[in-house]
């Protein structure tokens, strides 16, 4: 039996514009297994970022959580203080960023920012953090350890930043990673390099992952879920499988076909027409139904979150026909 | 037909270095950054010519040394014969009416204060296009091609999103009827749905008009897609150079190998063999000796380390620059043979 180890429930997270709500995540509810890479993929603009952030309560300023609920084991993220948060961040949950260039410290050692984690967290004393420090550029691969312990930033690559990022998020062992695009900034040969760390170290510490992404390629890789965002909802939850052999949303299917296939040759690639709606300006009823093939008389109305016969949830209506196909909520 | 008359660009030993300065007036050159070290190719008149590599590697200072955005420190660039290496700024100025550019970042090299209509039109001011109303005309007929509204044109570059700013960048490269657009990451800004978009007008366009391009990209799947023949670099040379096919179908460079393989893998069940290339990109600056990929390389031998291998056509139209393919002498055009060859120079074929 798979426990889960964390669950959103609709988490609305939002900015206030003339005096008015506007949703950038709309009510979104999902959940994450114990062990699992959980994919959430989207393109940019669908609120994938902001539900990562929301996760570590690291809502940029002006942006504020409007509703819902993050529950991991007994806590509820909800009413959380500042310093509530900090006892969370790092220790049951960590992230990483896309960007291995600017979210490293410029002025502080690779050490010091990995002790620095240690030291927050845990009852030790330097000595001992800096031990633990070289411990974890070991796991993370870094060659040379003993010297990137005391070098800046600046004088190693993006690849071995990001392995750097690694290190300080699992310093304290955290039963959640968080990896927002991790492998955006990087090279394909840097991408196998860490997509590969990742996985070998999902499995000696039995993390559970998180993984943002807007390539469906890595998704492939690495994924054992997927939630596929559009404008601030999700339009479909699946198992990869699934995902990719059935997909069911007009989205998702959309987007499969517009990926260039490197075994296929085609003349053209298919794409979806138009652009994706800016948030307070959404269109009424399914947000995707502007640029939807499919769409019909009905998609004026908002669809429910639907079930269909081979475990994928879809928010769409062309899955409400069927007997089998029964509403979730 | 004649071949000479079918290669509309030819590349010749293309060098482009930056100088470090160093010393107390920052005057003195310590050293170079070899960003392209010798590269040559041909681009044929109507094909796509793709260029890829990781970043780094030279493949967008190749495309703005052909078009002598920057000045090439060596090598001749032949553009239907005319060696645009010894042009002076107003012949050059001219021969840029056949050669446009269209740049990676649509939200940079777009004017933020310029409307859309006057950003297209520029080109035609600029080329001695007098008469307003055929500029008018022009501009008109241009956006209605890449697909832009008449009434977008009176707006400002902010109110577009990436794939529109996409299409008023490559209608400003097409207002001058190019013969050749050097297009450099023009779709890795955009989503993938838009990123479609935008391939397919290029496409469409190229049918048009019969447009030739240099398409530099990192991706290699979008590569696959776009490109007729494709250059592999890295660290400022071209290892590879081969057709699509020949290229994706059986890479032989172990660079262009290792390159192809670490692409994630388009289905969840569809997991391939990797190889993992260990380390990063050394510094152009100070490159390996011999062959520059020597340290990251698995089939690396001794002679490598020290003489730099040349790119060398090992079949029909597969060029490669490879210690492994150069002293098994292989003859040209006679590819059955090669296997064979591969094999003993313990090259794994798959």
């Amino acid at each position: 039996m798979v426990s889960k180890i964390m669950e959103v429930k609709n988490l609305q997270v939002g900015i206030n514009h003339d005096n008015r709500d506007v949703a950038i995540v709309n009510g979104i509810s999902f959940h994450l297994n114990k062990g699992e890479t959980l994919g959430i993929v989207g393109e940019s603009g669908c609120g994938k970022s902001m539900t990562s952030l929301s996760l570590m309560g690291l809502l940029p300023p002006g942006v504020r959580w409007q509703d819902g609920d993050i529950q991991v084991d007994k806590l509820q993220f909800k009413n959380f203080k500042n310093k509530d948060w900090r006892k969370v961040r790092g220790k049951k949950i960590s992230m990483i960023f896309q960007e291995p260039m600017s979210s490293l410290n410029p002025v502080y050692t690779v050490g010091d920012q990995i002790m620095e984690m240690v030291l927050n967290h845990e009852n030790v004393s330097k000595k001992l953090a800096r031990v633990r420090a070289l411990e974890m550029l070991h796991l993370v691969g870094i060659p040379r350890p003993n010297q990137v312990l005391d070098e800046y930033p600046h004088q190693l690559s993006g690849g071995m930043r990001q392995r750097i990022m690694i290190a300080i998020a699992l310093s304290c062992n955290p039963e959640i990673l968080i990896a927002d695009e991790p492998t955006t900034a990087l090279d394909v040969t840097i991408q196998a390099q860490i997509l590969e760390l990742m996985k070998k170290i999902q499995n000696q510490l039995h993390m559970s992952i998180v993984l943002i992404t807007h390539d469906l390629g890595v998704v492939a890789e690495m994924c054992d879920r997927v939630v596929v965002m559009y404008a601030g909802e999700i339009v479909e939850v699946a198992q990869i499988v699934n995902l990719f052999d059935s997909p069911k949303h007009p989205y998702t299917q959309g987007l499969l076909k517009s990926l260039p296939d490197i075994n296929v040759q085609k003349e053209y690639l298919s794409s979806i027409p138009g652009v994706v709606p800016a948030p307070g300006n959404m269109p009424i009823g399914c947000r995707f139904a502007p640029r939807c093939p499919m769409a019909h008389e009905r998609c004026k109305e908002a669809p429910p979150l639907l079930t269909t016969s081979d475990g994928s949830e879809v928010q769409c209506w062309l899955y409400d026909d069927g007997a089998e196909k029964e509403e979730i909520r | 037909m004649n071949s000479e008359q079918d290669v509309l660009l030819k590349v010749d030993n293309l060098k482009k270095y930056f100088p470090i300065k160093g010393g107390v007036f920052g005057k003195k050159t310590l050293q170079y950054v070899k960003a392209v070290d010798d590269i040559s190719f041909e681009v044929k008149r109507g094909e796509t010519f793709g260029i890829v590599g990781e970043s780094g590697c030279g493949k967008s200072t190749a495309g703005r040394t052909i078009m002598r955005l920057l000045e090439p420190t060596g090598g001749d660039i032949y553009f239907e014969s005319k060696n645009l290496a010894n042009l002076d700024k107003t012949q050059m100025r001219k021969i840029r009416k056949d050669i446009q550019i269209v740049f990676q970042d649509p939200f940079a090299s777009l004017n933020p204060r310029m409307r859309v209509f006057d950003i297209i039109e520029e080109p035609l001011i600029n080329f001695g296009v007098t008469d307003r109303q055929e500029r008018v005309r022009r501009v008109h007929e241009v956006a209605d091609q890449v697909g832009l509204t008449l009434a977008q044109l009176k707006r400002l570059p902010h109110e577009f999103s990436g794939g529109q700013r996409q299409r008023i960048g490559i209608a400003r490269a097409l207002i001058s009827k190019p013969k050749l657009i050097i297009a450099d990451e023009p779709v890795s800004a955009l989503d993938v749905s838009i990123q479609s978009q935008v391939l397919n007008l290029m496409k469409d366009l190229q049918k048009e008009f019969g447009l030739t391009y240099i398409f530099i990209s990192h991706d290699l799947s979008v590569v696959k897609h776009f490109c007729d023949r494709i250059g592999v670099m890295y660290l400022g040379k071209m290892v590879e150079i081969a057709g699509k096919h020949e290229l994706y179908g059986r890479p032989l460079h172990p660079y262009a190998e290792a390159l192809l393989s670490a692409l994630p893998s388009s289905h969840p069940l569809n997991k391939k063999e990797r190889i993992i290339l260990t380390g990063d990109v050394p510094s152009p600056a100070n490159p390996p000796s011999g062959c520059t990929f020597h340290p990251r390389c698995f089939s690396c031998m001794d002679i490598c380390k020290t003489v730099k291998p040349t790119l060398l056509e090992v079949e029909n139209n597969h060029q490669v620059s490879c210690h492994l393919y150069q002293d098994t002498g292989i003859v040209e055009n006679n590819p059955q043979d090669s296997p064979l060859l591969y094999q003993e120079a313990g090259v794994e074929i798959r």
